[in-house]
Order: C-alpha cells, then structure tokens, then sequence
C-alpha cells in the first residue's frame, strides 16, 4: 500500500516539479559512450557492443529530473551531425578513451573544433576519460593537459575520470549532470 | 493507421488548408520539452498529407524536419512513433544524412512483434539505410520475413523488394526464408493489422503477405527462368496460395513465360486454364487475359478464356461486365472470329444504362460482326445514338470508319447512317470525327464518292464550324471537278462565298478554282466560263485575303498554258510529312552550328496524293484492325521491338526511311565514311548470336552508293573481363549457286574501324565498322558506268571477332595489365536483295504491273514453304523477306481460312528503280504453303534476285 502512495507522490512531484534535461554524449568511436548509457540507465554492462551507427536515445531518471541522452556515433562520417545535437541541450559529454594514447590528437581537435562553434556558446562540457580500469589509464590532470581544456574558457568545463564497467564515480556523472538542471 | 489516431484526423478538418512554410514553421513544436504527442501526431498527418498529395520539400527543409523528427523518437506514445516512422520513410529520399537514425531505428525492430509500430520501423529501416550497411541487418530482416505476425513479415518483405537493387546479393540470400513465407497461412484479423498501413480490399482476409513473397521471389529469381518455372509451377498448386493478389501475380509470371520460351507455353497454358476456374473473380479475369494476350494464340487455346468471359458478361455486378467486355473488346481487335459466340451475351449489354459498358458492347460487336450482321447493328445503334454523350457517339463513329474500310460494299448502309449523325446535334469533335470518316469514304471507296459529297454539301449549307467548312470546301475542290456533273457542286460553293465569314469565302473561292483549272475546264468550257465569272465578282470582296486568292486563281485560270494552272491551282504532290517531320526535328534539336545552313527543303522526298493516300489508307486499317501477332506492351526488356503492334511490315515504308535518318545521323559522326555521300539505305538489326551468350552481336548492313558498311554492335556480358581493341574479321563469300564471273560486282574490304574497350558495365554497345568498296565499276577510269549501275552484289560473309581480353581484378574493379588475343566467331550475315530495296506506296497497282512490264525485265519462280502456318503469316514475313511494299491492303487477310491469296509488293531499289511483285499463295494444310512469285523490274538482274530472294 505504501508503495502505491510512494508512487502517487513521485507521479505529483514529477507533474509540478519535473525536468527534462537533454544531454549529449559524443567522443571518438569505441571511447564507451554507448555502454556508459546503458549503465547510466540501470543496463548490465557488456564487454561486446556493436558501434553505433548514427545515434541512440535514451532516458535516465533520477528523482525529479529526467536526463534525456542523445548518445551520438562517433566514427568520422558521423562527427559532423555532432552540432546538429549539440544545439540548445544543456550539456554536451565528451568521452574519451582514457587508455588510448594514440587518439588523444584527434580527439582534442574534434573537441575544439566543436565548441569553437558560435551555436554552442555557454553549453557547459563534461569531459569523461573512460576505462579507468585499464592499467595504462591515464589520469584526470593529464587528460585535462592531453586535451587543453584550460583553453576553453567561455563556458563550464568539469572533467572526471570513470569506468562504466567498473561503475565507478558515475554517481559523480549523475550529480554533475543534474546540477545544470538547477541553473 | 491506428484506430484512435484516425479520429484525431477526422476531427480535424484544417488539414486540408495546410502548406509547405506553416508546416515547415509549426516544426519547431519538435524541440518543446516535453512533448506534446498528440500536437506532434497531428503536425505530422499534415506532413504526411503534403508528402502524399505530391509535394516536395527542398533539401535543406527536409533535413532540418528529419531531424526535428528524431528528437520524438523512443516516445513512449505508440501511435506518435509509428507517424514518425511514416514520415521518415517519406523524407528519407530528400533528406540528407538520413543514415543518422539507423540505430535507434534499429532498436524499434528488435521490439516483440506484438509491438504496433515494429512493422513501420523495419519499413522505415529500409528506406534509410545503404548498401554497405544492409548486412548488418540481414539477420533482423530475415527472422521478420519469418514472423508469425503478417503486418511484420509484409514489412520485411516489402523491404526486403525496396533493399535488392542495392544489395543485390545479400537479399538474394534470404530466398529460404521468404519461400516459407509463401507457405506459411497467416490470418489476419488480429487487431495488430489496424496497424498496416497496407491492408485493403484486395487481401480479403487472408495472406497479404504471399503476395508480397511472391514479388520478392520473383525479383530475386527474374534472370533465372528455370527457376521462376519452378516457382509458378509450385505455388501454383490448387491451395498453396490463398491471396488472390499473390494469384495475380502467379498469372502474370506464368503468361510472361509462356511469351518468352514457346516450350513453357503448353504447361502454362495449362496452369492459365486452371486459374479461369479460380474462386477469385481478379484471378479469372487477370488469366484470361493472359491467354487472349499471348501471340499467336490458337482457338482452341482461347476457347475457354472466352467462355469465362461470356459467363462473366452476364453476371449481375457492373464492374464484371465491364471487365469482362473490356478483355472481350481488346481481343476482338485482334481475332474478331473467336470473340463471335458472345455476340448474343455482348448484344443484351448495348441496352446497358453503364455507358462505358454499353460503348465497349457496341464498338465488340462491330468488330465480331461479318458483312451480313452490319446492316443490323447499324440499325440498333442508330436507335440508341440519340441517348449518348459526345465521346461514346466519337467512339461508335471510329468504330464505323473502320468497317467501311474493311467493307467497303456496305457503304451504302454507312453512308446513310453518317449522314444521319451528321444532320444531329452534337460537337466539334462529333461532327469532326463524322467528317472524317466521310472522308475516308470519298478518299478509298469510290463508289461512294459523290453521294457522301452531296451529304457534305448539304452539311456546309448549315454548318457552325468554320474549320470544318473550310476542309469540306477544300476536299470538293479536289474531289468535286473528278465527278461526272461538276456544276453541281459550284452552286454549293459559292452560296459560301455569298453567305459565309471571311476564312471560309477565301477557301471557297480556292475550291472554285479548282473547278476551272486543268482538265475540268478543258471538258467543260462552259464550267471554265461560269467559274471565271465567279471569281470576277469575288474580286469585289471586302476581305483582302478572299480577293488575292480571287485574283491570283483568275491570272493563272485564263493563262494561255494550261499546265501551269494544272501546276499550281491542282497540286497534286507533297512532301512526304513523316520524313519532313523527322527531318525538321533532326534540325532543330541538333546542335547550333547546324543552323548556320538553312534548312535544306529539296532533300524532303515528294510523294503524289495518290501515294500518301494509299499510305494513309493502309495505316488506317492497320491502326483499327490490328494484326494477330498484336502484342501488348510488357514491362519486360524488348525494346527492339516497337510497342504496340509488332508486325513486321508495319509502316514500313516510314520506319524504313525514319531508321535510315537515324544512322545516317549516327555515321555522319565517322569521318572516315565521309567520302561516300549519302546513306541509302539502312537495313534492321540482325542477330548474330544468342542474346544469352557471352558477347552479344548485332550487325546492321549500310548501303552507299559506291560502298557497303557493315556496323557490328557487340556487347560484353562477361563483367570480369574487358575486351580491347575489337576487330570483326569479315570474309565474303558468293552465295551458292552464283559463279564468279568478271561482271558480277565483287566486294573489296576497305577499313575496319575498331572499338577499342568493352566493358560489361557499358551502357551502349561497342560499334565496329566493316567498309567494303562494292561494284567495280566504280574504278576511276569508268566514270560513266559507275552514274549508272549500282551494282547490287550480293554475299555471306563469314564473320569473327577478334579482341584482346583483359581480366578485371574483382576487388579494384580494374583491368590487369597483361592480356591475350581471342577470336570468337559468330553466325554468318548475308547480303540480299532486300537490302537494296525500299518498301514503297503506290496507288494503282495494276497501272505499275502494266508500265513496268512494259519497260523492265520479269522473273517468276514457285516455291514450297514448309515453315509457314498459314497464309496470314506468309503475308507478314514475305514483304518483311523481299523488302518490298504490300499495296491496296493485300497483306491483311480478310477472311480467316482462306486458301488461296494474292499479295502485291512494290519497292524501289536504292538507284531508284521501280519494282513490283506478286506472290500467289495457296495453303492447305496437307500440301503445306506454295507460293509462285512474279516480279517485274525496271532495272536488268534485279527481278530475277527478287524472284530468288524466298528462303
């Protein structure tokens, strides 16, 4: 019984003090922005997934707010429609593979590239570096380097090293991500 | 559509007023958060509305809407999805980077089937994906072709037929899974089919998705005939396939291939007969229409299809009717003898009140019925007449034009009946076509000639249409001084001038003159007076154009010589309008340097009245009485051959000249063939392979003057190898029989110009030229023979091809580096006399018979023909054979089982030289076909080939 006025109490709370929040997640392919969603939205995590050809949407309830994710692909004939997302959300997730060394070059022009666009001002940027479970994982204040985020200036910009398989500080994700809703 | 988003549809009527921009503007509700579904479902009927009511929204617009749509997907509104997805099919083709949505498309199809919108996504699915991609949802589509439920498994297949021109391969591999489908018995009635969009009538319940299978499997199978025998012979088992849609397309198929192999038309006949007992009504009707449309059929074939169709015409329900007497109508066209025992069914519907009916019975029965049955057709049709409109009157007239020319000892009865509609009210285009076929009457059956005249008089004295005044008035100027009392007409014509506007006095004043030139006014003096007078008094005419014409005709009536009046007041020859028509198009759609040189009238042959008449009658009968080897136009690859009628000596004498223009215009771009002037004569395209073989080869025979060009068309079927350099090794050699001797023309081989690469993917065939210098009498020290004799060699030449091959690497697609030399031979060609002929008009062809005789020399040779069914077909090939022109209709075979016939063939030879031929045929069927040709040419040595020319 109790359950079912628990759930007429979130159903009245949604109503009057319900968000909706979208998010875009985007960053090089195979960086794990599909299995961070998955994981985000209470999924298993699963070593094996196919690459996302264009994007996935999914929601994420937490509490009164809703984060709606536009999980984007990220091979290259994809990157362009990444701005065509990005427009008016309220807050672009860029995802890197934190172990692969060899695409951090690409990643941080990628990332320039897109926030030097004149649309996207102001849009607070969550950098992730993902597989921080990996031993070759680098850490957060090096990626910060790798990537040259100090050099964006004009907006928001957090950055947390996570591991979706491992679930650890997603929390962290979660929070960030539902502070914007706030603002 | 769902049932409950169908009442949002009809509650708003607004719908209707939408356009593009507020659409476009209203967009903007796709990125509200949240969303409102039932505003969104709405914005998106309309968009559904302006797309299927055939607007197009520019690109940029339909991407930025494809777009807005994706940020709706994974709502949980079902009904809001499957619009989604009804969009997105439909802005798929103009919307760019549609790819974009293929995973979460993806996601939709892997739902439960029980989910309403998974049949949209996997038809969505398709319209947005690529090639290269179909692989990676080849599993998903095939478990789908399997699904239980029939609006998934309709989807995947419908998808599956829209995948395989772009993955060719992959869809082929699913044919396991889409044959299970064909057997599988689905029912429907679940209340997930509210939710196909594709449900109607036509399913009646049961196995829309066996259709759909059957299509698929025949895409996948067309190139593979055994296998499609295989198909139709299994599916088309009694019970196999419930859908009658699916049945349909079993009967196509089966007809299909019954016209392509003559060994399947038997099994299939059988398999068509079968279906005319099938319990659907559309599966009776598409089967006997399938048999009345094979070619050639027997009687005995299409006895039964007949019979169906004779029950259907009594059948309580209209639209059987009118199906029923449509297939009956078509087919009567073409074999009016077999449609005969429905006469008494087709007679109770003329009283039909469905006009479309009533028409089809009326325009059948003319067809079907024989000279005696006309006079009382006619009778019941004029009864009936007055209850019609306009357009079914036009159709009943046409229908009567016809018969007069195919009987033309009935024109009494005609007449009589035309000249009765003619006095009723109706049209222009009414009284139009009534004119017209009196006109026909005038032109080819003589007898009737000046009664249809003073119809048309009569018709003038109170006519509200200028134009037809000013054709009846021309026609009397021509027709009227031939008659026996001209001064009959001369009264009529100039009431005109007295009584009329200023376009039909200024014709009638022309009509007049007519009366006084040439040899009208050498028998009659007192016309010739008479007529003076008249056109002295319209020399008073208020209108300029009525007193030029006057004066004009005044001048060259009382000119001294009469043959200039004869010149230029009877003008008895014109251009030959067909050539004058292609020529004047060549011209203007060419390229602009050509317009540097005016128009070159004098290359546009001249033919006589006589000549176009005699053409003009010939299409006539041909265009409304068909012949059997009537062939409808099918969507299947032949387009050599024309669409419509296929006979052979089918306007011959046009499509002969209009083919030759063609090349000509194609060898003009040689420079190598400059030096050898003209074009004469270009012959039709002849195989000399299989069209299944791994190079194809036509070769088309190209007279000059002095030189003979053989063009070889070849075409490379093989696509892993590409042909270099291609040569055609021609050797000429005497047909057998004639001997070499020193004034027989010999043939001497020039150049050869080569193609150079081949490959499989090549649009248009690679074209090798063969020059040959014919006659030797074209040698440069004998001028003078060469003006005159064209030499008409004859010769087999034994043809090979002889290439380079390269392998195409199949991963880079591009041709190795080392190659080797290959020959292949193909059929021989043979010159005939045919080739130097050209089918011809002629009016009299008793006058040529005689004229020739007297000048030329005659040959005369029998033959036995054993490959000949009948004297209808020896009619149609024979002309075909000898390149010659059958006159005076002698090519149609009136009477059905005729035994004896004589054809009339006339021509000219590419010199100018006139040739006539009559071929006496008798047949039977015990003896076989003989035939005796007689020919008569003006030139030496060309009667005797043409007598030889039978094979």
């Amino acid at each position: 019984m109790s359950g079912f006025f628990r759930r007429i109490y979130d159903w009245l709370l949604r109503l009057f003090w319900a968000t909706e929040l979208d998010v875009t997640m985007i960053g090089l392919q195979n960086a794990g922005k599909t299995s961070l969603l998955r994981v985000l939205a209470g999924g298993e995590f699963t070593i094996d997934s196919i690459p996302t050809v264009g994007f996935n949407m999914k929601k994420v309830q937490k509490g009164h707010v809703t984060l709606k994710c536009w999980d984007l692909g990220g091979q290259p004939r994809f990157r362009s429609m990444w701005e065509r997302y990005c427009r008016g959300v309220s807050a672009i997730v860029f995802i890197v593979d934190s172990a692969d060394q060899p695409s951090f070059a690409v990643a941080k022009d990628e990332l320039h590239a897109l926030v030097q666009k004149p649309i996207l001002d102001g849009i607070p940027l969550l950098v992730l570096g993902n597989k921080s479970d990996l031993s070759d994982s680098i850490g957060v204040d090096e990626l910060i380097e790798e990537l040259d985020l100090k050099d964006i200036t004009t907006r928001e910009v957090a950055c947390y090293a996570i591991s979706a398989k491992e679930e650890t500080n997603l929390d962290a994700v979660l929070q960030w991500l539902i502070a914007r809703a706030k603002n | 559509m769902m049932s409950y988003s169908k009442k949002d549809e009809d509650g708003d009527s607004a719908i209707f007023k939408v356009d593009r921009t507020s659409v476009f503007q209203e967009a903007r509700l796709f990125n509200t958060s949240p969303i409102s579904p039932r505003k969104c479902r709405l914005l998106l009927t309309k968009m559904t509305y302006l797309l299927y009511s055939g607007e197009r929204f520019p690109v940029a617009e339909a991407t930025s809407l494809f777009f807005g749509i994706t940020k709706l997907f994974q709502h949980k509104d079902a009904s809001l999805r499957q619009m989604v997805y009804l969009v997105i099919k439909e802005l798929a083709s103009t919307a760019e980077d549609v790819i974009m949505v293929t995973s979460s498309i993806m996601k939709d199809t892997a739902v439960g089937s029980d989910v309403v919108y998974k049949a949209n996504a996997i038809r969505a699915l398709c319209r947005i994906i690529d090639g290269q991609n179909v692989q990676a949802i080849e599993r998903l589509i095939k478990t789908a072709i399997v699904d239980k439920t029939p609006s998934v498994s309709s989807a995947a297949l419908v998808s599956a037929y829209h995948l395989h021109p772009l993955a060719k391969d992959v869809v082929r591999r699913w044919a396991n899974e889409t044959q299970e489908a064909v057997q599988a018995t689905k029912s429907f009635g679940s209340s997930i089919m509210s939710g196909f969009g594709g449900s109607s009538s036509a399913t009646s319940g049961t196995g829309m998705s066996q259709y759909h299978a059957i299509g698929l499997l025949y895409k996948m199978r067309e190139h593979d005939r055994m296998a499609l025998v295989k198909m139709v012979q299994q599916f088309g088992q009694a019970g196999v396939v419930k859908n009658a849609a699916g049945v349909v397309l079993l009967v196509r198929l089966a007809a299909k291939l019954a016209e392509e192999d003559p060994n399947l038309r038997k099994p299939m006949w059988t398999l068509l007969d079968g279906w005319l007992r099938h319990k659907a009504e559309m599966v009776n009707f598409e089967a006997a229409k399938a048999i009345c449309n094979l070619s050639n059929v027997t009687d005995q074939e299409v006895a039964p299809a007949i019979h169906v169709l004779q029950l259907f015409l009594t059948s309580p329900r209209n639209v059987s009717k009118f199906t029923a007497i449509r297939i009956l109508h078509s087919f009567a066209s073409i074999r009016p003898v077999a449609v005969n025992p429905c006469n008494m069914d087709i007679e109770n519907l003329i009283g039909n009140p469905n006009r479309s009916i009533a028409t089809f019975a009326i325009t059948t029965l003319l067809k079907t019925g024989n000279e005696a049955s006309v006079d009382r057709l006619m009778k019941q049709i004029s009864g009936f007449m007055a209850d019609i409109t306009d357009e079914f009157k036009i159709t009943i007239v046409e229908a009567i034009r016809t018969l007069c020319l195919k009987f033309p000892q009935k024109q009494a009865g005609m007449l009589t009946f035309l000249s009765g509609v003619l006095r009723d009210e109706g049209g222009y285009e009414f009284k139009k076509s009534v004119v017209e076929s009196m006109f026909d009457l005038i032109k080819f059956v003589s007898e009737s000639r000046e009664e249809a005249l003073a119809h048309l008089c009569e018709f003038i004295e109170d006519c509200e249409f200028t134009k037809l005044a000013v054709r009846i008035l021309h026609l009397l100027g021509t027709e009227g001084p031939k008659t026996s009392q001209p001064t009959k007409f001369i009264r009529y014509i100039y009431n005109r001038v007295v009584l009329e506007n200023a376009i039909v006095r200024a014709a009638a004043v022309t009509a007049l003159a007519k009366f006084g030139a040439g040899e009208c006014g050498i028998k009659h003096p007192d016309v010739k007076k008479s007529v003076v007078v008249l056109l002295t008094r319209c020399l008073d005419d208020p209108d300029d154009e009525v007193r030029d014409r006057a004066a004009l005709n005044l001048k060259l009536i009382k000119y001294e010589d009469e043959t200039i009046a004869e010149r230029f007041v009877k003008n008895e020859s014109t251009f030959s309008l067909p050539v004058f028509e292609h020529q004047l198009i060549m011209y203007v759609t060419g390229d602009p340097s050509t317009f540097s040189t005016p128009f070159d009238i004098s290359s546009i042959p001249i033919v006589t009245r006589a000549e176009a008449d005699a053409q003009d009658r010939n299409n006539k009968l041909r265009s409304s009485s068909a012949l059997p080897t009537l062939k409808p136009p099918t969507t299947g690859p032949s387009p050599s051959s024309a669409p419509g009628i296929a006979s052979v000596s089918d306007h011959a004498t046009t499509s002969a000249a209009a083919q030759t223009q063609k090349y000509a215009v194609q060898l003009a771009t040689v420079p190598e063939l400059k030096p050898y002037g003209a074009l004469l004569k270009s012959s039709k395209e002849v195989p000399l392979t299989e069209s299944e073989q791994e190079y194809v080869v036509t070769a088309v025979k190209h007279i000059f003057k002095n030189h003979l060009v053989l063009q070889f068309n070849i075409k490379n079927t093989l696509p892993e190898v590409l042909l270099e350099n291609v040569t055609v090794l021609c050797q000429p050699s005497l047909p057998e029989g004639e001997e070499e001797d020193a004034g027989e023309p010999r043939l001497e081989e020039e150049f050869i110009i080569p193609a150079l690469a081949l490959k499989a993917t090549d649009e248009a065939p690679g074209i090798v030229y063969v020059a040959f210098r014919r006659s030797e009498a074209s040698e440069p020290e004998d001028p003078e023979v060469e003006a005159s004799d064209f030499g008409y060699a004859l010769a087999t030449f034994s043809n090979t091809l002889k290439f380079t091959t390269k392998e195409i690497d199949p991963t880079t697609s591009e041709p190795e580096d080392m190659g080797y030399e290959d020959e292949y031979s193909v059929e021989d060609l043979e010159l005939q006399i045919s080739d130097y002929l050209v089918p011809s008009f002629a009016s009299s062809f008793q006058n040529l018979w005689e004229q020739i005789g007297a000048a030329g020399e005659e040959a005369t040779d029998t033959y036995k023909l054993s490959a000949v069914k009948g004297i209808q077909e020896a009619c149609e090939t024979i002309p075909a054979q000898l390149g010659l022109q059958p006159l005076e209709g002698s090519d149609l075979v009136v009477a059905q089982n005729a035994a004896t016939h004589v054809l009339k063939l006339f021509g000219k030879t590419i010199g100018g030289g006139r040739v006539v031929a009559t071929v006496k045929m008798a047949y039977s069927t015990k003896s076989g076909m003989v035939v005796k040709i007689t020919c008569r040419s003006e030139e030496e040595g060309v009667a005797t080939r043409v007598a030889g020319a039978i094979a």
